[in-house]
């Protein structure tokens, strides 16, 4: 047989793969013990099979379900009390607005009888169908103005990181690796933790947002250019060389057409992960939709934490299928 | 004018037999010079060493009688078998992208007034015409992109001209024009011309100096008067024909 097939052709099956999936596995099964993989299941198992009315009750499913019920309705319209609205003029409503009296009747002591009397207190309210909904709009684009200056900043900060990142167009080995060990140290720290402490700095508002997002950012592109750069097709950047290009020439006419259909797309995720992160940072002050989601997070008011989610998931749609035709155009 | 000393060259590559053994030429500068072998023979690895981008294992390659100086890389022009262009580049900037200007203006496409004319001089006699210049250079048919590749290595004026198969997709009558206009630059240029060939009658034509490699050794250095006496060599002939 073997005679008659003398070639040995490449086999997945063999002692070295064989070695290396058990170890896959093994690692897999210990590290599943300890982060409750089994329970998980069990739990998650129990939610499906209590939904399919196999089982009566379903702790995940009860909980979940409750807090998911409070985010419907959603809240749309606002009310404010036209008492406390400064300067006030109800011959000037903003669009769709409506004032709404509303009588209460209210018990009071009364000081110089000291009889409980009833009386009718009117208020005036000011109410605005779609308030809430243009309020969380307002937050919203400051979200994306934040995530669009961090984009900006973590490319002006990611190109020369790369620059100097890669390998083919580095001026020095020793630049090159402190320029990747720069990227791994601004990606190390989370925008949250980087948040924090340029709260303190900055203090609350988008300053904060727009560095924290920024300089995390920075460190992803500083890397994903880098490696872009470095995996080009080598054979146009050695024919520019042996003519005596410098780096730079061979970098603009020789690696950017190539890499630039990546750095677009990695440039757009970039801005896209800073959209969703921008929501998130605004849980310690930076600015944006977060701070609006977190206030009434905190105060159980769930039907405009239902509007925030779906603005967010509406934006972060919209972002979706805008990039993915930039990246289309740019093929 | 660039003369080009290579001496004892040997280039292996990993885990092959020498590519190049015990090269020793001396071409001096503004020859036109045809280098001939079979496929695997060396041609390749011989015009990509002169041009720096092959490290030789041993020899020196030296211009002017010392190893090239950066001043000398930008003299070459290169074209190389597999034309190398920047794929998703236009014409325009692939032509342009050894033309002697900062990386903004590069970028920018702003181009100096002489280059633009230069390109266009070049790119019209290969038969191009402005309106692909803004075409991505991996549209083009391989016989045209192998034209820009001729236009690019050309633009800057070098003084040594290095072309490994220039006319390799070239139907015969473009790829005589072609290597007749790279002559005539060469010639213009006080240039030396290095082009390996697959037709020797083509060589006979146009060169000067025919260097015939094989498995890595030159096996015959001379003029083509010389090749067509020198027939008791089989070897030659076997190449050669």
């Amino acid at each position: 047989m073997n005679a008659a097939l003398p070639w040995r052709f490449p086999s997945l099956l063999n002692a070295r793969a064989i070695a290396l999936l058990a170890a896959a596995l093994l690692t897999l099964w210990y590290t599943g013990q300890r982060v409750e993989i089994g329970r998980m299941l069990a739990l998650s198992g129990e939610a499906v099979l209590a939904q399919a009315g196999m089982a009566d009750r379903s702790q995940v499913a009860d909980g979940l379900g409750s807090t998911l019920a409070q985010l419907v309705p959603i809240q749309l319209s606002s009310r404010r009390e036209v008492s406390r609205i400064e300067g006030f003029d109800p011959d000037r409503l903003p669009p769709f607005a409506r004032v709404e009296t509303i009588e209460t009747r209210i018990t009071e002591l009364n000081p110089e009888t000291l009889r409980r009397e009833e009386r009718m207190v009117r208020t005036a309210w000011l109410v605005e169908p779609f308030g809430y909904a243009f309020h969380v709009a307002a937050k919203m684009l400051e979200t994306l103005e934040i995530a669009l200056w961090g984009s900006v900043i973590a490319v002006l900060i990611g190109l020369p990181l790369a620059l100097f990142g890669a390998r083919n167009v580095t001026p020095h080995p020793a630049l090159r690796a402190g320029s990747r060990a720069a990227s791994a140290f601004l990606r190390a720290i989370p925008e949250l933790i980087a948040a924090l402490f340029l709260v303190i700095a900055f203090g609350f508002g988008p300053i904060a947002g727009v560095l924290a997002l920024g300089l995390h950012s920075a460190g992803f592109l500083g890397k994903f250019y880098a490696d872009d750069i470095e995996d080009a097709d080598a054979r146009p950047q050695q024919a520019l060389a042996a003519m005596g290009g410098g780096r730079l020439t061979i970098w603009g006419n020789a690696i950017l057409p190539q890499v630039l259909p990546q750095h677009i797309a990695c440039t757009l995720y970039t801005f896209d992960r800073n959209v969703r992160m921008g929501s998130v940072i605004g849980l310690v002050g930076a600015g944006g939709i977060g701070q609006e989601l977190k206030g009434r997070f905190d105060m159980y008011e769930y039907g405009h934490v239902g509007t925030i989610l779906i603005a967010i998931f509406l934006v972060i749609l919209t972002l979706d299928l805008v990039a993915s035709r930039a990246r289309q155009a740019w093929r | 004018m660039i003369d080009i000393g290579i001496a004892d060259l040997r280039v292996r590559h990993a885990g092959a037999a020498d590519a190049l053994a015990d090269v020793t030429l001396f071409i001096p500068a503004g020859q036109v010079c045809a280098v001939l072998g079979a496929s695997g023979a060396g041609k390749s690895t011989l015009l990509r060493a002169i041009a720096g981008l092959v490290a030789p294992n041993a020899g020196r390659i030296l211009y002017d009688g010392a190893p090239a100086s950066r001043a000398q890389r930008r003299r070459i022009g290169l074209i190389p078998q597999d034309f190398a262009l920047s794929g998703r580049a236009s014409v325009a900037r692939n032509v342009m992208a050894v033309a002697d200007i900062g990386i903004a203006r590069s970028l920018a496409g702003l181009y100096p007034p002489a280059d633009r004319e230069r390109a266009a001089h070049l790119l019209a006699g290969f038969g191009l015409d402005e309106t692909q210049l803004t075409r991505r250079a991996d549209s083009l048919s391989g016989g045209q992109q192998q034209r820009v590749a001729v236009a690019r290595a050309l633009l800057h004026r070098p003084a040594i001209i290095v072309a490994d198969e220039p006319i390799a997709s070239l139907d015969p009558a473009t790829g005589e024009a072609t290597l007749a206009l790279l002559r005539d630059e060469a010639r213009n240029l006080d240039a030396t011309l290095l082009c390996s060939l697959h037709q020797p009658a083509l060589a006979r034509r146009f060169a000067d100096r025919i260097i015939m490699l094989d498995a890595g050794r030159v096996i015959f250095d001379g003029t083509p008067a010389m090749l067509d006496g020198n027939r008791a060599v089989p070897r030659i002939r076997a190449v050669g024909r």
